[in-house]
């Protein structure tokens, strides 16, 4: 043992021995081994590191679809029927639970999970102020109404802070349920284009009879109902509140100040007499001692953008940015959405402000800090295409939005297709066709987006100024997956298409146009009776599709449409054009049938074309006639071409 | 002691007796019929791929329907995850009426349970999609448990049938 403890202990100190030795006889200077600060990780900050390295992939329909190839949605209203489908199972479910409470009471998550804890049902006997605190967290309005009713019934104290919280939260939302945050779909797909600036607020709710109810006011309570007001613009109301707030000396807060001057357009009519509203009310604010904030900024620039167009708007909206900046107060996206408002206007001078703009806000994570942020990239993306018409602007923007997590900033569904829309189409028209159609349009449609009518007219327009017919069939397939067919505009535009650039003889895209033509005129013929819209066959429509087919050799449909022409006089609007009915008389004259060609001319003839008679010497040249077709024909076309034969 | 309690012990042994004497043994039957079909004299009797492999080929050309650690050493809530499967099986073949043309597969993972199956093409895509969202949010309201549902459509019942008996 002795032994084994010396050897050990020389063993250690041969080690010790070493290392002194090999540190002594290194050239190298000691290198002190600094241990850097731990960086405190989440829970989930390894599956976010890891994500940030998967992106979008576009062949792929987002990931809330089914992995499957029946369930992949290949139209926008595919998508948005799918995802509001799954999000209305959800709220079936949703509803189930709260009708039928007493079967979900059970609890058996551990660690417990507070989404599927059993709902509350609030009952007469034990309501406290704790419970219509909870519920105010909660964002629960119905509950906290009931609570807060049934409080006061039983004459129960409610403290000031919470009082306080009660009047913030109704007046946040006007007395209305919001929609849960759990239903991100419908969220998602509102239509948030269309909201109309109008009252919404309601009178004499239950936010303002608590206002009433408080004895003495303080600025808090006055600050939240005249932020309420000004939100759902009842304006009228907001401004006396305010004056009275005024006169009684109260401090309300930044945010009131901040929503009074975004509806001052509803309260001066003038832009001078805006300017000088808004000044007034940021004296107020200096006199009072109130810190402006971001918010401020952005409602002076809003009211700057209402102010038409005018070299003093924009002289204003610069000032301002510049004044703010040298608070410390960084400008939003929403700020910037706000200046190229003031800026670009449709019948206004160029501007080419989103150049300068640009550098501030490349290559930077931005978040979400004003609740006009996610107008930036639709208005920026806009311009590019509207105002300017530069492709290099967009591109930049484009990866901009794509930088980072800054692709949450597009806003909702509308925003996005918008977004696209114009990006699309300012490429379009800029590109060349083939770097357009590879890069842009194979990657996005159709699982990113999906391209509506007009855009694809553009598309058409394209590949018709670059005679690229060979992308036709492609868009032709993409049509029909998004149910454009139903579009005249279109179909004649493909049609014409195809006309006009006649591909070789022995190239495959024959057979590709003579589908083509052929699925329009069985989309044609066999579209619902009952449809209000129908579309209706015209005679160079006709003649146009029957070129198609014969070009393709293909005798049989082209015999139909001649049978359409014919007996369809009435429906069938107008008259193919000569070159179609020379065609197809050339191909009787190959297929030797007498009979369809005098009926081809006999159409000729009751449509008043003059050449009719040349078509007759031409089939009487080529093709001996038995003597039932030279006494036809003589009776259609008279007896003098016999006699010019002869 | 008295003449009536000797009679009443008596009748008690003989009636243990007899109650002994009920026990009736046949002879060993080696007989195994569980999951096997039979074959009908039509041989017109669809079968799956997992209908026509028997028991005993489970882990050599099948595999389980239910994956969870519950039957493991330390494992926890076996039978409580035995009746939840159960559960989940009778679910989804109620709500997703005559649709499943496969067994239900359960599989628990961490505390997410996915439920996979395969089903016909017989409603429309939107209806799938609502019944999807319905049944992951009432399974994982009722089994606290964050549920996702895997599904693979097949266009016709006769694609999944491996052999007619």
């Amino acid at each position: 043992m002795n032994t084994i403890a010396n050897v050990l202990r020389n063993r250690s100190n041969l080690k010790l021995n070493l290392t002194q030795i090999t540190r002594l006889s290194s050239n190298v200077s000691e290198e002190k081994i600094v241990i850097p600060k731990a960086i405190p990780r989440g829970p989930t900050d390894i599956l976010r590191a890891l994500e940030s390295t998967v992106s979008r992939d576009p062949t792929a329909t987002h990931y809330k679809y089914h992995d499957d190839p029946f369930l992949i949605p290949m139209s926008n209203m595919g998508k948005r029927t799918f995802a509001m489908a799954q999000e209305a199972g959800r709220k079936a479910a949703y509803w189930v639970r709260e009708q039928h409470p007493d079967l979900f009471q059970h609890q058996e998550a551990d660690p417990p999970i507070k989404p599927f804890f059993p709902k509350m049902v609030y009952s007469e006997d034990e309501v406290t102020e704790d419970t219509l605190k909870h519920v105010i967290d909660e964002v629960l309005i119905p509950d906290a109404k009931k609570i807060y009713k049934l409080m006061i019934e039983k004459g129960m104290e409610i403290s000031k802070e919470t009082q306080q919280a009660l009047l913030d939260l109704l007046c946040f939302y006007n007395n209305e349920d919001t929609l849960s945050e759990e239903f991100i779909e419908e969220r998602w797909f509102r239509n948030s284009a269309k909201e109309k600036v109008r009252k919404t607020w309601a009178d004499g709710s239950l936010a303002e009879e608590i206002f009433i109810s408080i004895e003495n006011p303080d600025a808090a309570a006055y600050s939240a109902i005249i932020q309420g007001m000004a939100k759902h613009y009842q304006v009228n109301r907001a401004w006396q509140l305010f004056e009275e707030a005024q006169g009684k000396g109260l401090e309300v807060n930044t945010s009131t100040y901040n929503s009074i001057i975004r509806v001052t357009s509803f309260m001066k009519e003038s832009y001078d007499l805006r300017w000088s509203f808004v000044n007034d009310i940021l004296s107020l604010m200096n006199k009072a001692k109130t810190k402006p904030n971001l918010g401020t900024l952005n409602a002076c620039l809003e009211i700057v953008s209402t102010m038409g167009q005018s070299k003093t708007a924009k002289s204003y909206a610069l000032k301002l940015l510049k004044e703010f900046k040298s608070l410390g107060i960084e400008p939003s996206l929403a700020s910037w959405y706000h200046v190229l408002m003031t800026y670009c206007k449709e019948r206004g001078p160029v501007s080419t402000i989103l150049n300068d703009i640009l550098p501030h806000i490349e290559n930077k994570e931005h978040t979400i800090r004003d609740i006009k942020d996610t107008f930036f990239f639709v208005t920026a993306m806009d311009i590019c295409r509207n105002h300017l018409h530069d492709k290099d602007l967009a591109q930049r923007v484009n990866k901009l939005l794509h930088f980072g997590n800054n692709y949450n900033l597009i806003g909702d569904s509308y925003k996005e297709s918008i977004y696209y829309r114009h990006y699309f189409i300012v490429l379009c028209e800029t590109e060349p066709l083939d770097e357009f159609m590879e890069n842009i349009y194979n990657k996005l449609v159709p699982h990113i987006y999906v391209p509506e009518p007009g855009v694809i007219a553009e598309v058409l327009k394209n590949i018709d100024m670059n005679s690229a017919v060979e992308y036709l069939p492609k868009i032709w397939s993409d049509m029909l997956i998004f149910d454009h067919t139903g579009r005249e505009n279109l179909l004649n535009m493909v049609m014409n298409i195809m006309i006009n650039h006649k591909p070789d003889e022995s190239s495959e895209l024959n057979d590709k146009f003579s589908k083509i033509a052929w699925g329009i005129w069985s989309k044609i013929e066999n579209q619902n009776e009952n449809r209000i819209q129908k579309l209706a066959f015209t005679g160079e429509m006709l003649g146009n599709i029957m070129i198609m087919v014969l070009r393709n050799n293909d005798f049989e449909k082209a015999f139909e449409v001649m049978q359409k022409l014919d007996k369809g006089m009435h429906s069938v609007v107008g008259v193919p054009k000569l070159d179609a009915l020379s065609m197809f008389m050339d191909h009787c004259i190959k297929e030797k049938l007498p009979t369809t060609a005098i009926q081809c001319i006999q159409y000729l003839t009751d449509s008043g074309f003059p050449e009719a008679e040349d078509f007759a010497i031409r089939l009487n040249k080529s093709l001996t006639l038995d003597e039932t077709h030279l006494g036809r024909l003589g009776k259609i076309v008279g007896e003098q071409f016999l006699q010019k034969k002869m | 002691m008295s003449l009536v309690n000797l009679k009443q012990i008596l009748t008690k042994c003989s009636l243990q007796q007899t109650q002994r004497s009920l026990l009736h043994t046949t002879a060993i039957c080696n007989r195994v019929q569980s999951g096997r079909y039979r074959i009908t004299a039509k041989k017109d009797f669809p079968l799956t791929y997992e209908m026509a492999n028997p028991p005993h080929q489970i882990a050599h050309r099948k595999s389980w329907n239910s994956w969870n650690t519950s039957n493991l050493q330390g494992g926890l809530r076996s039978s409580e995850t035995a009746v939840e499967d159960m559960f989940i099986r009778k679910f989804m073949l109620g709500t997703w009426h005559g649709l499943f043309v496969s067994e239900i597969i359960v599989k628990r993972q961490h505390n997410m349970i996915r439920v996979a199956g395969i089903i016909r093409q017989s409603i429309s895509p939107r209806k799938v999609y609502f019944l999807i969202g319905y049944s992951e949010e009432l399974l994982s309201y009722w089994l606290q448990c964050p549920t996702k549902i895997e599904l693979q459509t097949v266009a016709d019942r006769k694609d999944v049938i491996f052999k007619y008996i």
